[in-house]
């Protein structure tokens, strides 16, 4: 088990010479210096790679729901427009950057950065592979969900700070509807630690294997609810549609960020999309066998590491797609209708599925159902043989 | 620098911010600000005492209770508070002298 | 690298637990106290408490900030009025001069109560070696079961409580 990208590189030859020509340039503070180099760099790689993700999520969008609307979408910039979230960012640089006079100016320049630092420190624990995972806690799911709620305090500062009754009313729809949704999702979370036994994302995805039997998605039944339980509320908390009533266009003008403008915005929105791809990440992880790759192809080496790189990815994209494929298929619920689903139907489920699971843990020593499915057949082949 | 004794100025110094501000402020709410400042104090006293003095992992037990003891007095605090407005539009902590006889 | 995670951490607890006491805006005093709180995780951090850092970070900024947020707005918002409804003017909503001197006061004094008390216990502990605190969940998991099982149990009935009140006490009733 490595804990961090540090204890999963110095297995190699390369990196325990590193140290040793670090050590003796700078001495005693040489490992120290290199552990240090070797997060920065992970952290720059991840960073950036997620915030191109994140920019191409708007891309995405605007491509899928033109797919699904008989339009072009965006084709100027670049291949196949690929470029267009370059040209958009250009764009909000140029922009000029407006603070409404009587807002509160402290809290309205705080709140964009506060939901970047909340998406961005989930990044630290998503187990992207067995290796290249920043800093696999102890307390990786207790510490995403922690470090993720600052998104809803962002959202209601930034709703408030902008001292308008749109920004007002979708800050405070926001921040109810993301702690009323972080229960259904901790609970079938829960579960799933229940299930594995560990609180730490390695741990989490260690105790499922490649193929679709051994998900925790088709482990039993309950965690098969379970998966659909997370995802309806991750869509909620992420403020995705169906449930997108903190920024409802046609209610209020554009929610919480309507009077951002420029860079802010473009903060407001790159946490959104994000956001979005951590949570598909974790839902990938959790009950969708994560980095595991089929026929234990994945390993310890370069090329394993790659394939689990690409598995874990193309996983969390599916979900993306999902995601965008469900904002342009269904209308988007009323306020009412939102807290009736969460707390009368989906936190219900949730702890029927939580003591579901313990009660599956305890009665049948955790099998999942194809085990003993195959135990069932075995044991009728055998006793038809006598 | 990471000695108990820098540990225990800290928490002295959110207590007496936190006592300030329960004294100072006429807010109900900047009031239970004060307070979850002086909570904070004591839960970090018990982590730094575990660490420093003894090895055993009971101080880091006696936080989580204070937390989920913040987290109830935030919870029922604030609905009093909510209350108190709805009643008398004010959350001024010298107007609360309904129960003066 | 520990010292520096320590010292970041110690500035912004010290530096959110001043402003929560000075500023004059409730609003900011809550997103103070938010820094002040995550300064507090970055110090439970150094001392190798990860997972009471990780319940500090899930309960107070998911929980109670948000709910502290809220409290505000819907009490009408940081604009602090100097009288109330019936035209009498009294001490402003964040205190006044006389009041932080008093507050200051009986801080000073407690003070310099607790250190008269305390100081013979302060001086005689030695700065032992730190032990590795590793796996600290499954510990604390362990001995939530075992040896405060009653404190975890009550703990359990008083947040139901805590829940149940919560909601009685913040229903709107016809006619108040």
């Amino acid at each position: 088990m490595n804990n961090t990208i540090v204890s999963y590189l110095s297995q190699f030859e390369s990196y325990k010479g590193l140290l040793e020509s670090f050590s003796s340039m700078f001495g005693e503070a040489g490992p120290g210096l290199l552990t240090f180099l070797v997060f920065l760099i992970g952290c720059i790689l991840v960073v950036t790679v997620l915030a191109t993700i994140g920019g191409l999520g708007t891309y995405a969008e605007r491509k899928i729901s033109a797919d699904m609307q008989a339009r072009m979408g965006p084709n100027r910039v670049g291949p196949y427009g690929l470029l267009q979230f370059l040209a958009d960012g250009v764009k909000m640089f140029l922009k000029e950057d407006l603070i409404p006079n009587k807002a509160d100016k402290f809290i309205f320049g705080l709140a964009p950065l506060l939901a970047l630092v909340g998406v961005f420190g989930t990044l630290a624990v998503l187990p992207f592979s067995s290796g290249f995972t920043l800093a696999n806690l102890n307390v990786g799911v207790f510490y995403l969900i922690g470090i993720g709620s600052l998104v809803g305090v962002a959202i209601f500062l930034g709703g408030y700070a902008s001292n308008s009754k749109w920004s007002m009313l979708g800050g405070m729809r926001g921040a109810s509807q993301i702690i009323s949704y972080e229960i259904p999702v901790v609970l079938s979370l829960m579960a799933i630690v229940l299930m594995s036994g560990s609180l730490n994302f390695g741990g989490l995805v260690g105790a499922q294997g490649g193929l679709p039997q051994e998900w925790f998605i088709f482990h039993n039944p309950f965690t098969f609810i379970g998966f659909f339980v997370f995802f309806i509320g991750a869509l909620a908390e992420t403020n995705r549609a169906p449930f997108d009533l903190p920024e409802a266009e046609s209610e209020l003008v554009s929610g919480y960020h309507t009077e951002y403008s420029g860079m802010r915005f473009a903060f407001f929105a790159l946490a959104e999309y994000i956001e979005v791809f951590v949570v598909c990440g974790v839902g990938a992880a959790a009950f969708l066998g994560g980095y595991n790759v089929p026929l234990n192809l994945g390993g310890e080496g370069i090329l394993g590491q790659v394939l689990q790189i690409l598995v874990f990815f193309g996983k969390t994209l599916a979900l993306y797609y999902l995601v965008i494929m469900i904002r342009w298929t269904y209308p988007r619920l009323r306020v009412d209708q939102l807290m009736t689903l969460c707390w009368k139907y989906l936190t219900p489920m949730a702890i029927f599925n939580l003591i579901g699971c313990a009660l599956w843990i305890y009665l049948l020593d955790g099998k999942s159902v194809w085990d003993m499915l195959a135990a069932f057949v075995g044991s009728m082949g055998t006793g038809g043989g006598h | 620098m990471m000695t108990l004794t820098s540990y225990l100025m800290i928490s002295t110094f959110l207590f007496l911010c936190g006592l300030t501000a329960v004294i100072a402020r006429k807010n109900l709410i900047a009031v239970l600000l004060g307070i979850e400042l002086i909570l904070n104090a004591s839960a970090l006293n018990f982590v730094a005492y575990t660490r420093f003095v003894n090895n055993n992992l009971d101080g880091h037990i006696f936080p989580l209770f204070i937390i989920i003891v913040a987290a109830a007095e935030a919870a029922v605090g604030l609905a009093i508070v909510i209350r108190f407005f709805q009643i008398r539009e004010s959350i001024h902590i010298d107007d609360a002298t309904q129960l003066q006889s | 690298m520990d010292n520096v995670i320590f010292i970041i951490s110690a500035l912004l607890t010290v530096t959110g637990a001043l402003c929560v006491l000075l500023t004059k805006n409730v609003m900011h005093a809550c997103v103070y106290l938010l820094t002040c709180l995550l300064g507090v995780a970055g110090l439970y951090v150094t001392l190798g408490a990860d997972f009471v850092a990780a319940t500090q970070l899930a309960v107070y900024v998911g929980g109670v900030v948000i709910l502290m947020v809220f409290a505000v707005m819907l009490t009408g918002g940081p604009t602090s009025q100097s009288s109330n409804k019936f035209g009498i003017v009294k001490v402003p909503m964040m205190g006044n001069a006389k009041t932080y001197i008093i507050g200051i006061i009986s801080a000073v004094i407690f003070a310099l109560m607790a250190y008269k008390v305390l100081s013979r216990i302060i001086i005689s502990i030695q700065a032992g070696e730190l032990p590795a605190f590793t796996e600290t969940v499954e510990k604390i998991g362990f001995m939530l079961v075992t040896d405060h099982v009653l404190a975890f149990e009550i703990s359990s009935v008083l947040l139901l409580g805590a829940l149940v009140g919560a909601a009685i006490i913040a229903r709107p009733r016809r006619g108040v």
